[in-house]
């Protein structure tokens, strides 16, 4: 591996987590942020990370449960392997963190502490007060810092990803980036490339990411060829708080700690919140799922106060849709000592105390499940070979892409506080795999005067293209603009609801955005710093994604996860009569399997320079079979042993050939 | 999501029940075009909205690239990444404090200063331009203070040392520290390190001299208080002696003058002035230990 | 390239230690001894000048304490607290926080503190020896005689308006930044680290720093106006009492003749005035 170097873009938790495991395994590392990588996106994650532990085994939680509860949370949309690989590591991947000075909650005995989130019955979910992601990127960018100094990896900082290099036979071969500062653009040679550059919530205009995370880097690998995978899952957080240029996250804790989600049953109320008699409020998550009131799933969530807003009109605001999150009924202490964090960002940036006063909350765009595609290798076991080259291997080879911006752990909908779990393990995994890769590619300097020329025709293609941008005259267009008008665009067509008709329109919009972001006029034409001409190529590279997302969505004519197709959704039962529903629930089971042999399948992007092509894979589903998600359905008991009926007899051999 | 209407225009908060302090709002900027170049004032105006922060006065002030008099202008140059005060990276220097822009409010600005509202860079880092400044230094007294845990590897070696809820409370709220360099601008003692790159001096040299310049600069509150939360740890404290070497070199602990403006200005309410003072104690006694036990 | 680095930069942490330890001990416990000392004077010229009959005592080793316990301490702590101050952006105006004021007072304290002292060393003591350079820096330095130390001292506080004003400036500043010090040099040290220690630390200091003043500007008082230069009668009453006081020591042999002459104003010298 002498003389072999590995970059990195992107020093969020996966890429850090992959930056220092490669040197500990002797790999020369670089690595390229947009910012110090210490202020990576990840520093936003509240809530914790999930591992089986001590405690949920000895109630009969195991890691296959974490598994199934990973897998039906996504819909059964996430290949199985990788999925089951994270499960089992996940229980060593947060004692490493705790090894590495993570400062975990306690419990009075000094173990880790452990909260609840959604879609699981057990306490999996280790945190650090209300700033988990933070603490765990602290963590990795202190343990990188270390390897820095001992000169095993560079770091690129303020450094902008311009898109990797491709030799003749099309393997990844490095990449070429600009200096932000200096706006060089310079060719980096590299064994290997790893994309870490997390979530592309900038397409929407405003989204709970951070302003890194406008997909830029996954755009021009997809430019290059790398497949986009499962675009139009985008999850929407149910809670944040709006504001004029983020919309920043509220916990899932603040309900699981009490809180309560309501709109005035009279339409825009003007009076005080805490003025509006009880009998005069609608608690609708209570209302219509008296089960699990508040703390009813992300998606159901998100889409009944998108609901309640946008066709009941019962927003509490006329001009901008909100419904209360009321915390007052609880004690301000008890608020403090476990809400605290996340209440403290409410008050800063709304001056409102919401430990008196209710919470104004809407959904918000929140993590993209799709990305790149990416390959694994399956173990005999189920899991993944460790120290496979095709591990988190796009399909160009050499370039692979770990964390939020590949698509492979969350399938249709991702879970609580397992973000931050699947971001290190495709970081820790990803590394051994290189390994294997790099010992495949001892040839890689043979020709260094052939390399040469290819780094430099890369690198020239993107100082024309850069120069050009600068030099041109332009059509007047304002990439700002432009970027707010695409923002909409995406906001109302492609997160809570999608509807075709919005779909295909939004479409023919973004192609016309597209051409006009053509005509963009700079208005900083400078060499030095320039962060005009910056944004303006990352305008133009949210396109293809753009139109991943809405392409998929639009040709994917079903619910599942995050998308949500009402046009094409599993009805509930109305029969009343126990035979008729037995027979309604035999027909909803049969429509299930055949919207699963037609849909259960990853969606597959590529751009072919002017549009996207959209194809289809299985997903392996060998371990956990799917299953309904019949949660709030009418009739689900029913259903449900219709299902488990049939799965009886599949089980028998050559018996319940059902269809 | 949020705001169907791309401004969100005229809404009135009925929680707080804002009233539209200006139509206006007038911004003074201190920009500089490159290092090593004169700053100036220019004047900015644009539209007054409610509820909005410094972040999206500047996306605003961007999108318009026109001075107050209509003069075409580069955009100004400002860092941000996360607008939500944890990642550190929008520090500037706002009505002539130090701050995050991000949960700079506007309304309270306006109250604070009513008219306008000024905005500088950091001025104890070089400017890179306009209000991007190169804190290089703030992340190089990281490196010095070996601010980590020295773990033997990322092989799986079991669980962690255990540790106390109350161990726990002193750590977490100084592992909050997000870089982000309020304690270093406020702070009387520590000042500029500008230095300006040679005419064909390589990039190894450059990154060299630039080095010794920040290693023998006062590391500030951020740094001290890091030396504190990794020599609490129970592994950590296995290098203690080293932090306390690196915090008694020139530049260190000894260099704070106890002006306590950091623990005043600190976004995150970080405890630094008993870091300091729990600093000082440890080195008290290290050098005491380094001095009669060696 | 650490060796090339200078000596006030290699030493930095011991030197910066070494000022914080100097300003307490020695400096600032002389300075309440010099205080407490001067302050004796309301119990009359006669205490006064058994007080500094017993400094004197010491004889031909006077010379090296004066020199190792004080006037090389001052020199290191000032001289040194020059070098951290030419360090130092105070910024009070943009950050007006009682911490961060009482920082720039410090420092304000500490340059007015050195001035004060070496002109004050100057004004009585005359910095060198020698019969030709007190003539020639006569009436502007020299004018304590330790054997006549109540009626010179006095003389020479009450020599102009403006010394008179400059001793209580300087005694004020010197308090203040011996109290503000006593505090911070507890936060250097490590004996108060929180903010709750800090504060009942601070009362401390407040409490030492009042005390103090209160010794000082008494002792200040005591020679501005407690001692009635302008009156003849009480004058030569009081030199008499110096006289009778150092003729003792002559008697048991404790102080020779030479010694007189040279500390004193007006031995040998029949009459003044």
């Amino acid at each position: 591996m002498a003389g072999q170097r590995v970059m990195i873009v992107g020093g969020g938790l996966a890429g850090l987590s992959a930056a220092m495991k490669l040197a500990e395994l002797g790999v020369d590392v670089d690595v390229m942020s947009l910012t110090p990588v210490k202020r990576s996106h990840s520093v936003c994650a509240q809530g914790g990370i999930n591992s089986v532990n001590d405690q949920t085994r000895q109630l009969g939680d195991d890691e296959w449960k974490h598994l199934d509860d990973t897998v039906y949370g996504g819909d059964f949309l996430q290949h199985q392997p990788p999925v089951k690989e994270m499960a089992y590591w996940a229980p060593r991947v947060i004692e490493l963190m705790d090894r590495l000075g993570v400062t975990f909650n306690r419990t009075a005995e000094g173990f880790l502490d452990r909260r609840r989130f959604g879609g699981t019955l057990y306490k999996r979910t280790a945190f650090a007060g209300a700033t988990t992601g933070q603490q765990l990127l602290y963590a990795l960018d202190e343990q990188v810092r270390r390897w820095k100094t001992e000169g095993k990896v560079r770091m690129f900082e303020f450094w902008d990803f311009l898109g990797p290099v491709l030799d003749d036979r099309g393997v990844c071969r490095g990449c070429v980036g600009q200096d932000l500062v200096s706006m060089e653009i310079r060719a980096f040679p590299a064994d290997a490339v790893v994309l870490a550059t997390g979530g592309c919530g900038l397409i929407f205009g405003r989204s709970t990411m951070s302003m890194a995370c406008n997909g830029g880097a996954v755009s021009r690998a997809v430019r290059a060829g790398a497949k986009y995978a499962n675009g139009e899952f985008v999850q929407v957080h149910p809670t944040a708080i709006p504001g004029a240029d983020k919309l920043r996250l509220m916990s899932e804790s603040a309900r699981g700690e009490g809180g309560r989600v309501w709109v005035p049953r009279r339409p825009q109320d003007t009076r005080d919140p805490l003025n509006i008699p009880l009998e005069e409020r609608c608690y609708f998550l209570e209302e219509r799922y008296p089960k699990y009131g508040n703390l009813v799933p992300r998606d159901i969530a998100t889409r009944e106060i998108f609901n309640v807003c946008v066709n009941e009109g019962l927003s509490v605001e006329k001009d901008r849709q909100c419904v209360y999150l009321d915390l007052t009924h609880i004690s301000r202490h008890e608020l403090d000592r476990k809400l605290g964090g996340i209440l403290e960002i409410y008050e800063k940036f709304q001056g409102v105390d919401p430990r008196s006063t209710p919470m104004k909350i809407f959904p918000a765009v929140h993590y993209s499940m799709g990305g790149l595609w990416v390959d694994y290798e399956k173990a005999a076991d189920g899991g993944l070979r460790v120290g496979s080259a095709r591990n988190h291997v796009t399909n160009i080879p050499g370039l692979y892409a770990i964390g939020e911006c590949d698509y492979q752990y969350h399938g249709a909908n991702r879970l609580g506080a397992n973000s931050l779990l699947s971001c290190i393990f495709s970081g820790l995994i990803v590394a051994p795999g290189l390994v294997e890769w790099l010992a495949g590619r001892n040839d890689s300097t043979k020709d260094a005067s052939e390399s040469g020329r290819l780094f430099e025709q890369a690198r020239q293609a993107h100082q024309e293209r850069h120069d050009a941008l600068l030099a041109r005259s332009g059509g007047g267009e304002n990439p700002y603009l432009i970027h707010q008008e695409l923002g909409l665009v995406m906001t109302k067509a492609a997160t809570v609801v999608r509807r075709n008709d919005q779909l295909a329109e939004a479409v023919q919009k973004t192609n016309e955005l597209r051409e006009r972001a053509q005509e963009c006029s700079l208005s900083d034409t400078g060499r030095w710093t320039n962060q005009n001409v910056v944004f303006t190529k990352a305008l133009v590279d949210m396109f293809p994604i753009a139109l991943a997302i809405l392409e998929g969505a639009l040709a994917r004519d079903e619910s599942r996860g995050a998308h949500f197709k009402p046009d094409f959704s599993m009805p509930s039962l109305r029969a009343t009569s126990p035979d008729e529903k037995r027979r309604e629930a035999e027909q909803w089971c049969d429509d299930f399997e055949a919207s699963t042999a037609q849909w259960l399948r990853t969606t597959i992007a590529e751009w072919d320079g002017n549009r996207i092509r959209l194809s289809y894979e299985a997903v392996d589903t060998s371990l956990i079979p799917p299953r309904p998600r019949l949660y709030g359905l009418v009739g689900a008991e029913v259903i449900e042993q219709v299902w488990k009926e049939r799965q009886a007899g599949r089980a028998v051999p050559g018996a319940g050939t059902a269809h | 999501m949020a705001h169907q209407s791309g401004h969100g225009h005229g809404h009135a908060s009925v929680a707080t029940g804002h009233r539209k302090l200006a139509d206006w709002i007038d911004v003074r900027v201190l920009r500089q075009d490159g290092p090593g170049q004169a700053s100036y004032w220019e004047r900015h105006r644009i539209p007054y909205e409610p509820e909005m922060n410094v972040i999206s006065v500047l996306q605003r002030m961007a999108a318009q690239a026109k001075t107050v008099d209509g003069r075409a202008v580069a955009p100004v140059a400002w860092e941000c990444n996360c607008l939500e005060e944890v990642c550190g990276a929008c520090t500037m220097v706002i009505n002539g404090r130090v701050r995050q822009s991000c949960s700079a409010l506007v309304d309270r600005l306006l109250r604070e200063n009513p008219g306008e509202i000024e905005l500088q860079p950091m001025g104890k880092f070089p400017v890179v331009r306009d209000l991007v400044v190169d804190r290089g230094r703030l992340f190089r007294a990281l490196e010095r203070m070996k601010a980590w845990i020295p773990v033997d590897g990322y092989f799986d070696m079991g669980q962690g040392l255990r540790q106390s809820q109350s161990a726990q409370e002193e750590m977490y709220p100084l592992s909050e520290c997000m870089s982000c360099g309020c304690c270093l601008e406020a702070c009387p003692q520590y000042t500029k390190i500008e230095l300006a790159r040679a005419e064909g001096e390589t990039d190894e040299a450059w990154q060299a001299r630039v080095r010794e310049a920040y290693d023998l600069g006062f590391a500030g509150a951020h740094a001290i208080s890091q030396v504190m939360l990794f020599n609490a740890h129970p592994t950590g404290r296995n290098n203690a002696s080293e932090r306390l070497d690196a915090l008694t070199d020139p530049g260190g602990i000894q260099d704070c003058g106890n002006a306590q403006n950091c623990v005043a200005v600190c976004p995150k309410r970080i405890p630094l002035t008993t870091s300091i003072g729990r600093a000082g104690r440890a080195a008290t006694l290290h050098s005491f230990r380094s001095f009669f036990d060696r | 390239m650490e060796t090339n680095r200078p000596f006030l930069v290699r030493h930095e942490f011991l030197l910066r230690r070494l000022h914080s330890l100097s300003g307490l001990v020695p400096v600032g416990a002389y300075m309440v001894i010099h205080l407490l000392a001067n302050a004796s004077i309301w119990n009359g010229p006669a205490t006064y000048q058994s007080a500094v009959h017993q400094i004197h005592s010491l004889g031909r080793a006077l010379i090296v304490v004066e020199w190792v316990f004080i006037f090389l301490p001052i020199l290191f702590h000032g001289l040194y607290g020059l070098v951290i101050i030419r360090e130092s952006q105070p910024n009070s105006g943009a950050y007006p926080l009682v911490g961060n004021i009482r920082y720039t007072l410090q420092r304000a304290t500490g340059m007015i503190a050195l001035l004060f002292i070496v002109w004050h060393v100057f004004h009585m003591h005359g910095w060198f020896h020698g019969e030709a350079w007190r003539e020639l820096i006569d009436p502007w330095g020299a004018q304590f005689a330790p054997y006549n130390a109540a009626s010179t001292a006095a003389e020479a506080v009450q020599q102009s308006t403006l010394v008179t004003l400059l001793y209580a400036v300087g005694i004020t500043a010197c308090v203040f930044h011996l109290a503000n010090g006593v505090w911070t040099i507890g936060i250097t040290w490590g004996v108060w680290t929180t903010p709750g220690a800090q504060r009942r630390a601070n009362y401390v200091a407040g409490a030492i720093g009042l005390g103090v003043l209160a010794v000082g500007l008494a002792a200040w008082a005591g020679f501005a106006f407690g001692v009635r230069t302008s009156d003849p009668e009480a004058m030569d009453a009081i030199r008499a009492i110096e006289r009778r006081l150092l003729q003792e020591k002559i008697d048991s042999g404790l102080i020779t003749e030479e010694q007189a002459s040279e500390k004193s104003a007006h031995f040998g010298a029949p009459t003044d005035r």
